[in-house]
């Protein structure tokens, strides 16, 4: 039996929260871990995975010991823990030199092992003449390198990383996944949080499933990354309540279909009753084939049979796999609807340009109460809508419009769904397995890719809706090949493709990709870039998803893309 | 247990390197205001006191002994406002790792007292150039230093620690120690005291910890003092009394301590 290095039994943890002045919010206290039971064997690999707020790092921290559990005990067979969590332990006035033994010391390492290290931590950090520079000036993944050379140059049994290592450039990305790889091979104990689910998938042995503060599952990785997957889609995390318009900023959305084994089904009380579904295009005739960014009209006929109150009406649209595309609802767009009496009555919902690209879609059509907790009817993934347009199946499922340029030569419109002829097929399903990993080229470098603010500033938080500039500089030694095109992928953070588009390559470095409207719905999302060979069918060079982008958005709603739309609706 | 002593010790001086560079390395007069920032309080208190209300001590030459009661005071009252906040200020150091909370404040004491050294350099130089002579008590100096660094780091231990969950508690503190300058008499004599207040409440304010800890300073300073000092007092009673002060200091931030150290991280992230 091999030796445990982490013990747990039962450990609970509940935070004392200050009596705010908000009287409605009772937030007393909050357990943020509860029974947590879990053993953790000597020279493992564990990852902890969960959604934002799951408890991660809380059990990071009580594993680490800067937490001390509430309930439950806790056993560590190691004398040293060393965790590493981005933007704690440093001090910005000093410099990255000073950084170094103020930080160690904190570890818990003494001046002469951190004067014996420090070459090997200041090489492994690449931060050549930066080390004197105070660490204010750095950038995240500048402070993430030294953070990160710092914590594995030093000699810990058990090492504890705190989702970190997405900041990271793809080539310093792959060097600590080497480090960490070295770590492994030397029988220590490992344990770490990411949203990268590649990373989990290529390190661990083991993985953790946190869900509100419970361990949900603990076992073989690909099971727990699967149960992630489907807890992500089946549950609104925020479970308070829903009447109350929260302020602030909405971060996350609805990303998945709860259960696409159930469409086709209808669900609810009936107390009021959809009798029919009608699609109609731009022109105002009855059809399910919509051409993309057209306009639709989606008019629902209904007989309420007993009086309800504050209904709000919704339609949901799928990709055939589950994903969410958009679904608004009449509770989400403010509208309040006292009552419905005895009788029939019809809403519609315009929407004026379908952003979504060519492809089969399910539609849900719900008449709902007030909480969405009890639908009056519910028809789930029950209609169909079939998207035309450019046939284009290996290029996401959306459709904003977008300009990508070569910014010498001028502008030069190229959808990949318009302009079929200069599109050159790029199979993004070659990098499948690749999220979060980056393949270079020699001739080829990427000498900068990032999002800009209208001042030129890098910028990775977005509105919903919001202008967005996305730049990136190429720098080459010999001049490209024909045949050659500049490829942009957006992918959400479960990996889901969105939207991709490609320019050809010029012999120009500068390209840009505008989006007059990045009409994203909240959360994370990655960009990915890559140069495709048109010629051999392969990719030259690829950074996949490593890009990160954040859209928030001041209104609630579910899905992936925001489509302008009303609501009409009439009751007799 | 070796070990971690070593391990705190280096983490200290870590600490109090680090305070020292933050507040020095940017300057371009640099270390020089350790000597500069405490001659200027003595010059604004001489042109108020001295020469405006010109107030009259008959103990020492009046700049000597606002030297040899400001420095002290501004050491201590330094140490304990910046301790207070010293857990928040640095919580993303603390938050890294399971290190003893209270090294924090402590290490600000230590940082503080390596500041008040110049300063006790121009007192001890400048009553050598005015008497020509020192008196024998200086001896007594590192005695009395350790008390008042005592008492500093039991201080900026409970402040710190109340500090986290009592957030009121750094205006509090600003005024009690702005309060308590001015009850210490720091920029007046002994001899007004005694005229405005009863004899009683007068050996209460003789023997209270904080006079005390002045008096046995300018005992040691100002050649002569003791003299005077004597008529008013019994000296071993004032340093008995420091000693139980700094013994009672001590029990109360060992508890607080002992009582906080598991939730003091809980509340630091808010």
């Amino acid at each position: 039996m091999s030796q445990k290095a982490v013990i747990l039994k039962s450990i609970g943890k509940r935070y004392p929260f200050a009596k705010t002045p908000h009287k409605d919010v009772s937030c007393g206290e909050f357990w943020a871990l509860k029974d947590i039971n879990l053993d953790i064997d000597k020279g493992s690999v564990v990852g902890v995975i969960g959604r934002n707020g799951a408890g991660k790092t809380t059990l990071l921290n009580i594993i680490a010991g800067i937490l001390k559990p509430t309930e439950g005990t806790i056993s560590i067979n190691s004398k040293v823990v060393g965790l590493f969590n981005l933007g704690i332990g440093f001090q910005d006035e000093l410099s990255g030199r000073e950084n170094i033994f103020l930080n160690g010391a904190i570890l818990g390492a003494d001046r002469r092992e951190i004067n014996d290290k420090l070459s090997s931590i200041i090489e492994f950090s690449e931060l050549g003449d930066f080390i004197d520079m105070p660490l204010g000036s750095y950038s995240q993944g500048m402070r993430l390198r030294l953070g990160f050379s710092i914590v594995t140059n030093l000699d810990f049994e058990i090492l504890i990383i705190d989702e970190v290592l997405a900041v990271g450039d793809a080539l310093f990305q792959n060097k600590c996944f080497e480090r960490l790889i070295d770590f492994k091979r030397l029988g220590k104990t490992l344990i770490i949080t990411t949203q990268a689910m590649d990373l989990i998938e290529r390190l661990c042995d083991r993985a953790i499933l946190l869900d509100h503060g419970f361990l949900i599952f603990g076992g073989e990785v690909p099971e727990g990354i699967n149960r992630y997957r489907k807890l992500l889609n089946t549950e609104k995390f925020f479970v308070g309540l829903p009447q109350q318009k929260k302020p602030g900023l909405i971060e996350n959305t609805k990303k998945w279909a709860d259960n696409i084994s159930d469409w086709g089904k209808k669900f609810g009380g009936k107390e009021i009753v959809i009798d029919s579904v009608e699609f109609e295009d731009k022109h105002g005739s009855k059809t399910n084939r919509i051409n993309t960014q057209d306009a639709l009209r989606i008019k629902v006929y209904f007989t309420a049979r007993d009086r309800v109150e504050k209904p709000h009406f919704g339609i949901a649209m799928f990709r055939k796999d589950g994903v969410y595309c958009y679904g608004p609802n009449t509770e989400f767009d403010g509208y309040a609807i006292q009552e419905l009496r005895q009788g029939k009555g019809y809403f519609i919902l315009d929407y004026s340009s379908l952003l979504l690209a060519p492809g089969d879609y399910k539609i849900s059509v719900a008449i709902w109460d007030k909480n969405e907790s009890l639908a009056f009817d519910h028809h789930y993934g029950y209609y169909e809508l079939k998207i035309t347009g450019p046939d284009n199946k290996k290029n996401g499922f959306l459709n904003m419009p977008l300009e990508i340029s070569s910014s010498d030569v001028g502008y030069k419109l190229l959808s990949l769904f318009t302009n079929k002829r200069d599109s050159p097929d790029i199979d993004s399903d070659l990098l499948e397995d690749k999220f979060g990993q980056a393949m270079n080229d020699n001739n080829i470098r990427v000498e900068c890719a990032k999002f800009l603010d209208n001042n030129g500033n890098k910028k990775d938080i977005f509105m919903t809706n919001e202008r967005a500039k996305f730049i990136i500089s190429l720098d080459f030694k010999k001049p490209v090949n024909k045949g050659r095109y500049l490829w942009f992928g957006i992918y959400r953070d479960d990996g889901v493709y969105c939207q991709g588009a490609a320019v050809s390559l010029k012999n120009s470095k500068n390209y840009r990709v505008l989006f007059p409207k990045l009409s994203l719905l909240p959360g994370l999302y990655n960009i990915s870039i890559g140069i495709w060979d048109s010629i051999e069918k392969k990719f030259l060079m690829y950074h996949h998803g490593i890009y990160p982008l954040k859209m928030v958005f001041d209104k609630q709603d579910h899905g992936t893309i925001y489509l302008e739309h009303k609501w009409k609706w009439e009751v007799h | 247990m070796e070990a971690l002593r070593g391990q705190k010790l280096n983490l200290i001086r870590e600490l109090v390197l680090k305070d020292l560079k933050i507040r020095y390395s940017r300057p371009v007069l640099g270390f020089l205001w350790a000597f500069l920032s405490p001659l200027l309080i003595v010059a604004i208190f001489y042109i108020v006191f001295g020469l405006f209300l010109k107030v009259k001590i008959e103990e020492a030459p009046f700049v000597l002994y606002l030297m040899s009661g400001i420095f002290p005071w501004v050491f201590f009252q330094d140490s304990v406002l910046k301790s207070a906040t010293s857990l928040m200020d640095n919580k993303n150091l603390i938050r890294e790792s399971g290190f003893s909370n209270y090294l924090v404040p402590i290490s600000i004491v230590l940082a503080n007292f390596v500041i008040f050294l110049p300063s006790l350099l121009i007192v001890v130089a400048s009553s050598l150039f005015i008497f020509k002579t020192l008196p024998v008590f200086i001896i007594f100096l590192p005695f009395i230093l350790a008390f008042h660094l005592a008492v500093s780091m039991g201080c900026a231990v409970i402040a710190s620690i109340l500090y986290v969950k009592w957030r009121d508690l750094k205006y509090i503190l600003e005024a009690v120690m702005y309060l308590f300058f001015y009850l210490t008499p720091t920029c007046y004599s002994l001899s007004i005291v005694k005229e405005s207040i009863s004899p009683v409440l007068f050996k209460a304010y003789l023997y209270n910890p904080l006079v005390g800890i002045l008096t046995l300073y300018r005992i040691s300073f100002l050649k002569g003092f003791a003299g005077q000092a004597d008529k008013y007092m019994i000296l071993p009673l004032v340093i008995v009394i420091q000693l139980i002060f700094i013994a009672l200091i001590f029990m109360t931030a060992f508890y607080l301590y002992k009582r906080n150290k598991h939730t003091i991280n809980d509340y630091l992230s808010y």
